[in-house]
């Protein structure tokens, strides 16, 4: 213990978490310490002390960033998991554990201390089948009210009917929202809406063109990613899954977050070449997707297939064709491998470069068009600034991270803060606006691309120098891997939306006990109520499209 | 004296002016009829055809090119598709509303079409009808399709539709206003409503001056050189008064599906496109007719003058489309009316006191 601490945290002198001033400060909460590779304290406390505890180590020890919450069944217990960060500096981890009884699964929910815990808790009952006290509204999110039972639960019975009639089950639609004195309107905005960007059902209260209230039904487009990886066995059977996770483009960004958990969960090291590659080829993905989602925002605030989209799709067409020239695939690479990628640049060598090159020597200009066409138009201004005003704090209960949480002024990347791969040694600036507004959001991602591009020229200059008996893609990884029972991690990589993470704990056979994947859509998407309410339709169309999600990414 | 217009020239050539009434009356059909043909041909040509060219050429994408020469032929296979739809009338609709809709927004267009001077070819007026009211005559019956726009949303029973309606009234209602209000500045130059009177005052000859002269080029008196003041303020507001972007509002396709006319399919749906086409060329119409000297231009016939200016209008519509943003609703509101509604009548009472002082 360090005589220095600051009063009001548990790190020492250097920043870093005390684990044991943890353990102070939660006293006789804590009923047992756990070990889990990220974390530098795990505590174990009672299911009724949940709320107490998340707020102590928030306002206490300065926890503001409930990363994800997972939730688990063993033999003896449920269990969740509620991953907590610092926004500051995101090593600074510690994981709350609080187990359940196994017949009567009820914890308290987290919901008072972290916004974000509400959508959370809610997977966690909906999949698992874990009932949280005192949540707000605890329902099924990703399946259908009338789904039967608990997928991913032991005893779930797949021969059962997993779905019944909504007349046998209690009607979701009884409560019919007709009312003669009422002057609001409600409004089914999807699953079916050319704004919604995919399969979102936004359940919308109007009063005349004002957003009285908005909630996000999603779940339409889930494909049982979680099961899908436990089902498969570490060393290659994992690895397409995150390709399809966020599809629009991102499929390496994905692929890193799988690749870096299970590094760290079987200790493998990657040979620095192939760091450069992924992290080359990680950034070509950033840009193809921040290209999309400037495109489909011009597309919801212009109104049409315009001039904007269409610039936006021509150029990210460019990264495409180097992003199929390294992978061989245009949307679902699977180039990563576990220790490394799966094959080298394509040969010859100097046409790879020379096209990297001259993407990058155009996208100057092509980021000034940008600028002429839709930040600097007036009218396009005038619709987006000062609207879907998404607050810090706000942003950070909600756990939102990535472009979303940066416009806000947050200043978080993973990439700077938890660094991986190569990116510690490359000179690069991680992008924050204080705008809070749906201007903002589209300006970080522009500016964003800036700053991949120069991460790429570095790493394009790099790999051009290697000398050629270096180049090692793969280190050498067991056939079969068998990571030690009861070990568990849970690690975030930067991905084209925010933080994208996975937990995962290995029960020592080859394939993962449970998988649990924190996407940032998700944890993204539950802001948009604070964005749209009291704004016009155009507005709540406008911030959903700022918050660039993808349903795949969402619903998993 | 106005010209002989085309029905009174069809009465003469084959004769009919003699069967009384019933003869002027079916001179009067035949000449809407080819009046109404080419206009629908322009429509079905713009459509398919022009409307994806022009936005391709401005979004960099190549549009259609596949079925006969510059892909022309998709206007014939656009056609065969669209008709051969299935025809959906969701249970609730408000019949004989909902089947009405689109006649009114596809006639109240074409109706406006019959008092347009749209200069003479091969020696023939195409213009159906010149009363002395003629400008007041083609905005009320350009804005019945406000009417139209009313009875698709209403009676759709769907709340996409219902909100365009209401966005598409509020619209009208706030452009409507500055448009007809810089028109009457014109009429104040021409001293007249009637048509052919506000054209042959921009024409050349015939004791029109030229505005002034540039080495030996005349420039005409358009009223668009005259005041264009009043030119941005009417080309602005035309653009609401035919829903393009800026403000396409009461489509508004990535806010409310496609506004009144979601629940429209095949026929109906030619006839709302058709209907909306329509208003784009009549805006350009009166817009040519009031400020650009409608068919008055050198050499070429008046009739090709002003079909090149409606299409000129098209195009910018297309053009604004491809570029602008679209603005929020109670922006759009705003707008018309404490920018337009001020500005017009701050255009009209100037341009009445300087007609006053300088005439």
């Amino acid at each position: 213990m360090s005589l220095e601490r600051p009063q009001d945290t548990a790190l020492d002198a250097e920043g870093d978490v005390d684990p044991q001033a943890i353990l102070d400060l939660l006293g006789d909460r804590v009923l047992d310490t756990e070990e889990h590779l990220n974390a530098d304290q795990s505590v174990v406390v009672r299911p009724d002390a949940v709320e107490e505890t998340l707020l102590a180590l928030r306002d206490e020890a300065g926890f503001d960033h409930c990363s994800c919450v997972t939730a688990q069944e063993y033999e003896d217990r449920y269990e969740s998991i509620y991953h907590l960060k610092q926004y500051d500096d995101p090593t600074n981890e510690v994981s709350v554990v609080v187990p359940a009884a196994k017949d009567d699964p009820v914890s308290e929910s987290g919901n008072a201390a972290y916004r974000t815990c509400d959508w959370h808790e809610r997977e966690a009952y909906d999949l698992v089948g874990i009932n949280y006290e005192n949540h707000p509204d605890l329902k099924r999110i990703l399946l259908p009210e009338n789904w039967q039972g608990h997928p991913l639960s032991m005893d779930y019975d797949q021969d059962r009917p997993q779905v019944v009639t909504l007349g046998e089950h209690d009607n979701p639609l009884k409560d019919d929202h007709r009312d003669s004195d009422s002057d609001t309107m409600f409004l089914n905005i999807g699953p079916h809406h050319p704004a919604t960007h995919g399969v979102l059902h936004v359940k919308t209260v109007l009063d005349g063109e004002t957003v009285a209230d908005v909630e996000s039904d999603i779940g339409y487009l889930h494909r049982c990613e979680e099961q899908m990886a436990q089902n498969g066995t570490y060393r290659h059977q994992i690895m397409p899954y995150p390709d399809r996770w966020d599809y629009v483009s991102a499929g390496l960004l994905n692929e890193y977050a799988y690749a870096r958990v299970a590094e760290d969960l079987a200790d493998i090291e990657v040979p620095e070449y192939a760091q450069v590659i992924r992290t080359m080829g990680a950034e070509l993905c950033r840009i193809a997707a921040h290209m999309l989602a400037l495109g489909t925002f011009a597309l919801d605030v212009y109104g049409d297939f315009t001039a904007i989209f269409q610039y936006a799709f021509r150029d990210r067409e460019v990264v495409q064709k180097i992003l199929e020239d390294l992978t061989g695939q245009r949307m679902m690479f699977n180039y990563f491998r576990l220790g490394g990628v799966a094959w080298d640049l394509p040969e010859p060598r100097e046409d790879f470069f020379e096209l990297t090159r001259d993407f990058l020597d155009g996208l100057p200009g092509k980021l000034e068009e940008y600028h002429d066409l839709i930040t600097s138009n007036e009218i396009f201004q005038l619709r987006c600034v000062d609207t879907g005003i998404l607050e810090p704090e706000v942003a950070k209960s909600y756990g939102a991270t990535g472009p979303v949480a940066r416009a806000s002024g947050v200043d978080y990347d993973v990439r700077r803060d938890d660094p991986y791969g190569y990116y510690d040694e490359l000179d690069w600036d991680v992008v924050t606006e204080d705008g809070k507004d749906n201007y903002a959001r589209v300006l970080t991602r522009m500016q964003e691309v800036e700053e991949s591009a120069k991460i790429i020229q570095q790493c394009v200059d790099l790999l051009e120098e290697w000398p050629e008996d270096e180049r090692t893609i793969q280190s050498n990884v067991p056939r079969t891997l068998k990571p030690e029972n009861d070990t568990e991690t849970y690690r975030a990589v930067e991905a084209a939306k925010g933080e994208l993470g996975i937990y995962m704990r290995a029960d020592g056979t080859d394939k993962p006990a449970r998988f649990k994947i924190r996407s940032p859509s998700f944890s993204n998407l539950q802001t948009l109520p604070e964005m749209a309410q009291g704004e016009y339709i155009p507005d709540l169309v406008a911030s959903l499209g700022s918050l660039d999600i993808v349903l795949g990414e969402v619903d998993r | 004296m106005a010209e002989q217009t085309l029905p009174e020239l069809i009465a003469d050539v084959t004769g009919l002016g003699t069967y009384g009434v019933a003869g002027e009356f079916l001179a009067a059909f035949l000449g809407a009829f080819v009046i109404g043909s080419i206009m629908l041909s322009y429509t079905g040509v713009a459509g398919p055809w022009a409307k994806r060219k022009i936005t391709a050429a401005f979004t960099d994408r190549y549009a259609v090119n596949r079925i006969g020469p510059f892909g022309l032929l998709i206007i014939v296979a656009d056609a065969v598709r669209l008709l051969s739809k299935e025809l959906i009338i969701p249970e609730d609709v408000d019949r004989p509303a909902f089947d009405l809709a689109p006649i009114v927004l596809a006639g109240s267009a074409m109706l406006g079409f019959a008092f347009i001077p749209m200069g003479s070819i091969f020696g023939i007026n195409m213009q159906i009808a010149d009363p002395e009211s003629g400008l007041a005559f083609v905005f009320a019956i350009a804005s019945v399709a406000t009417l139209g726009l009313a009875m698709a949303g209403y009676a759709s029973s769907n709340k996409y539709s219902f909100m365009g309606m209401l966005r598409a009234i509020a619209q009208n209602i706030a452009y409507e206003i500055p448009l007809v209000l810089t028109a009457a500045s014109v009429v104040l130059f021409a001293g007249s409503l009637q048509m052919s009177e506000i054209v042959a005052a921009q024409t050349l000859g015939g004791g029109t001056e030229p505005l002034f002269a540039i080495g030996g080029l005349e420039i005409p008196p358009w009223f668009a050189f005259v005041n264009p003041f009043a030119f941005v303020l009417f080309v602005i507001a035309n653009l609401a008064e035919v829903g393009r972007n800026p403000f396409d509002i009461p489509e508004a396709p990535t806010e409310i599906v496609a506004g009144y006319q979601t629940e429209y399919s095949s026929v109906y749906f030619v006839l709302m496109y058709l209907g909306e086409f329509l208003h784009i060329f009549l805006g350009g119409a009166i817009g040519a007719t009031v400020f650009l000297g409608g068919p008055a231009g050198p050499v070429l016939p008046g009739f090709v003058w002003f079909t090149i200016k409606i299409w000129a209008f098209f195009l910018f519509t297309q053009w604004a489309r491809s570029a602008v943003p679209r603005v929020r609703i109670d922006q759009l509101i705003d707008i018309g009316w404490k920018g337009m509604l001020e500005l017009s009548f701050a255009n009209l009472i100037l341009t009445a006191i300087l007609v006053g002082v300088i005439v």
